[in-house]
């Protein structure tokens, strides 16, 4: 029997802000009784303080062992798996590249960055140049030596009419990559770039060995070594003896995709896989009666978004937008959409996920009727047709409630649903008013880049902002942090409030959803990176078993 | 006799060239392509244009077609759009899984089925064919995503004896493979088994309402060997057929079975596909499941005219 059982909160339940808290003062030294008085005097009670802080000093004092073999249960594959790491997509690729390669730069949960296989990393005064200093003695499972070839060449993939990557745009701001010696690169870049090292964390970026274009084969320098890959069916990784750091605990990890979410509960359940990603909300309660398992929550900034595109109507009346923000019930859909696995929105996509980005200052939007009614009747749009396909776990439930506040207020939100299969060529960005959700991005300068530039292809809602559009590239040559922040303050007030004289940007977030998986007890070490499954498939270098 | 299974044999290649046609301007005609599929969300005009012509996916239709039907012919299945691998190594490992499980259903149910269909067919009206025809109604009604789920939930889930999953990867032991495809054999067994029971009882009903066998019955011959000498051999002919679109059914249609357990089997490689919009791999699936049907109906056909001897000089 596991405490988690007996339904009191962890370490595992409490907000981002006050697990580093916790955290932080069980490290430098805090007595059980110090940090227990601290969660009494914000609300908790003796037994929840005393169940937070034993779970948060058990996580702390383990150690980790070595050995075992863990099995990992993604929710999509087929023949399109590649280990191409230029063309992952999924959860089941960016897992797998984790595994096999290594990136330049590590995100850390708190989404700074530290060193990977560039041991040094600094820019000039302007940022307009970043040297990285590549760490030696670092080997291929081919047994070749890493040198800045290697780095050469895995980044010419990201540059060309010829390139495939699909995270082309987000270095397409370096003009140059520049080998200044064998261990040494130079990224010149064409317009500043502070966040460059956070970038090239990021799944597309890991290195590749010079002249690689057969994929079929391990040829990373990562923590495993793939010693069987079937696209569609499964595929294994053994344990990197000659890793150049500390290297992975278990010894082999299989790695495959069971597509039926009950069906993939269920294999967890009877133990017959250790770790699933993307848990139905609708199965927390099963999986936290059941000893032996637990949920893996992350709070992130991944989004749901209704798009209102504002080159057509009703989307290019603001009034209808204002309605529209205002009849949702975010702290509703955070309760009973997504079953408390989430945040509620401010219809800008930078929650507090993004740390010191996130705008506080801006007030919180609420549920009005009142409100949404004036606008409405300023608008004079009586009714208006909702596209909505299932992108992400509650799409379509979200819509339904906004369908039913939307009566209240007399407007006729007709909620049409359709398939998911061809939805993001046909129907986003086609229709005028359709959903949208977004993973969370590596920095609120690229999730907003992505989806609001005024010349991004993948802005949502088709909005033309120069302001923002100037304030995204000059922020990123700011290195003084309040200045920063007034910056991307400005840009998230643009887009959910807009200014004086343009109007926002159409789009309605109401919530944020957690990265919400499943894992058993007997896994520990899996992170909470927020910028994807499982604490943003950091874990494979990680994981250990408690059994082992 | 052999003139009649050559000419069936000529349909049945007519049948799957008119399909091959079918097939290729119904994937042809389904929305978005393996570039948009494949790209998702984060596809730019740019990354797809290299991403089609990367793979010829900007040719015109009907050269598609000859050079894909072309090279089917010498048994090419050409390469996965998505993957950039071979179909051929794509489809093997998932045929023989496939064919391995269809096998062992097959082995099992079609002679328990047709025995407990003459059994039921001897004894009408008895508490034996009652508990049958009951037992089968009842599993013919229930879906087998229904059976599989409740089957997990009950032997895997709770009491824990078998592994809720078969995703099998060809390096387990026998008892291994037996543990892991024990449920989705008996899902498939409950659900086929059913069917070829229902219809070799009706079967053998309805012959013995014919005049020869009342003549059989005039002159005294026992129930029993009425049923199993005269009245069977009758019923061969649509019993095979049943038999032979149930196994079809086996090798094409258990994309639920293969879901649920994470089988990797050919129809969920064809979904896979689907998802994906490979268009080749959903071709070569196709063509591989319309020439199971045609094998397997044109065998039908062979061992009905073999049993009957009227069909083989038809007037």
């Amino acid at each position: 029997m596991t405490k988690s059982k007996d339904n009191l909160p962890t370490i595992d339940n409490v907000s981002v802000e006050d697990r580093v808290t916790i955290e932080t003062g069980l490290r430098r030294g805090a007595t059980r009784r110090e940090v227990m008085s601290w969660l009494v005097a914000s609300g908790a009670t003796i037994a929840v303080a005393g169940s937070i802080v034993t779970s948060a000093k058990k996580a702390l004092a383990a150690t980790p062992k070595k050995g075992g073999k863990l099995k990992f249960a993604s929710d999509l594959h087929g023949p399109s798996d590649t280990l191409d790491p230029g063309l992952n997509t999924s959860t089941i690729d960016y897992t797998r590249s984790r595994s096999m390669y290594n990136s330049l730069c590590q995100i850390n949960d708190d989404l700074s960055t530290r060193p990977e296989l560039a041991e040094e990393y600094s820019s000039n005064e302007s940022v307009t140049e970043w040297t990285f200093k590549l760490r030696k003695n670092v080997k291929f499972h081919d047994g070749s030596n890493f040198t800045a070839d290697d780095v050469l060449y895995t980044m010419s993939r990201h540059y060309g009419d010829k390139s495939t990557s699909t995270a082309k745009p987000l270095v397409a701001d370096v003009k140059e990559w520049k080998k200044v010696d064998s261990h040494t690169v130079k990224a010149i870049m064409s317009s500043p770039n502070a966040d460059l090292p956070v970038i090239l964390g990021t799944p597309q970026f890991k290195i590749l060995k010079d002249g690689t274009t057969d994929f079929q084969k391990s040829v990373g320098t990562g923590p495993f070594v793939t010693t069987e890959f079937k696209p569609g069916q499964r595929s294994l990784h053994k344990r990197n003896d000659h890793y150049w750091r500390d290297g992975a605990n278990v010894e082999e990890i299989e790695i495959f995709a069971i597509t039926d979410k009950v069906a993939r509960t269920s294999a967890l359940l009877s133990g017959d896989i250790d770790l699933m990603q993307a848990l139905d909300p609708k199965a927390i309660r099963q999986i936290e009666s059941t000893d032996g398992v637990g949920i893996w929550s992350v709070a992130s900034g991944a989004y749901f978004g209704i798009c209102a595109m504002t080159h057509t109507s009703p989307g290019n009346n603001p009034d209808f937008v204002k309605a529209l923000q205002y009849i949702q019930r975010r702290e509703k859909i955070v309760k009973s959409v997504l079953k408390g696995q989430g945040t509620v929105g401010n219809d800008h996509p930078i929650n507090i996920a993004y740390g010191a980005d996130h705008c506080q200052e801006l007030p919180q939007r609420t549920h009005d009727l009142d409100k949404a009614k004036f606008h409405l009747k300023k608008s004079g749009i009586t009714s208006a047709e909702l596209n909505v396909a299932e992108v992400g776990p509650g799409m379509t439930d979200i819509c339904l409630l906004a369908q039913r506040e939307a009566q209240k207020i007399g407007l006729d939100l007709q909620v049409k649903k359709v398939p998911n299969d061809g939805y993001w060529g046909a129907i986003w960005m086609k229709t005028p008013l359709n959903v949208v959700t977004w993973n969370m991005r590596p920095t609120a300068n690229v999730m907003i880049n992505l989806a609001f530039a005024p010349d991004a292809p993948w802005n949502d809602t088709l909005w033309n902002s120069k302001r923002l559009g100037k304030l995204l590239v000059e922020s990123r040559g700011v290195t003084d942090l309040a200045k920063r922040h007034e910056m991307y303050c400005e840009m998230q007030r643009l887009i959910s409030v807009g200014s004086d004289e343009f109007p926002p940007s159409g789009m309605v977030i109401p919530a944020h959803r957690n990265y919400l998986d499943a894992k058993s007890d007997k896994i520990e070490g899996i992170g909470r990176m927020p910028l994807g499954s499982l604490g943003g498939y950091e874990w494979p270098e990680f994981a250990w078993r408690t059994d082992a | 006799m052999q003139r009649m299974v050559i000419q069936r044999i000529w349909i049945g290649l007519a049948t799957l060239w008119v399909v091959s046609v079918m097939v290729f301007i119904m994937t042809a005609a389904l929305p978005g392509d393996v570039a948009a599929i494949v790209l998702g969300q984060s596809a730019t005009p740019e990354s797809l244009a290299a991403y089609r012509a990367e793979r010829g996916l900007d040719q015109p239709l009907v050269f598609q077609y000859f050079g894909w039907l072309g090279s089917l012919m010498t048994g090419d299945l050409g390469i996965s759009k998505a993957g950039g691998a071979t179909i051929s190594s794509l489809i093997a490992g998932r045929l023989y899984n496939t064919m391995l499980l269809a096998a062992i259903v097959a082995v099992i149910s079609v002679p328990v089925s047709v025995m407990l269909g003459l059994l039921a067919a001897m004894y009408p009206g008895t508490w034996i064919d009652r508990v049958l025809t009951f037992g089968t109604l009842s599993l013919i009604s229930v879906p087998e995503f229904f059976i599989a789920t409740f089957m997990v939930l009950i032997l895997a889930v709770k009491l824990q004896w078998l592994p809720a999953i078969a995703n099998i990867s060809g390096d387990e032991t026998y008892l291994e493979l037996l543990r892991g495809l024990a449920m989705p054999l008996i899902t498939l067994i409950i659900v086929v088994a059913a069917q070829m029971i229902r219809m070799t009882r009706a079967g053998i009903l309805n012959v013995m309402n014919s005049p020869y066998i009342e003549m059989a019955i005039l002159k005294g011959v026992r129930r029993n060997r009425i049923i199993l000498r005269h009245a069977f051999f009758n019923t061969i002919g649509p019993i095979v057929n049943v038999i032979a679109l149930n196994l079809a059914y086996l090798v094409s249609g258990v994309v639920i079975v293969e879901t649920i357990f994470a089988y990797p089997g050919l129809a969920k490689l064809m979904i896979d596909g689907v998802q994906t919009r490979d268009l080749p791999l959903v071709q070569a699936c196709a063509m591989i499941f319309c020439g199971t049907y045609v094998v397997l109906i044109i065998l039908a056909d062979v061992a009905a005219i073999l049993a009957n001897p009227r069909l083989r000089n038809p007037k």
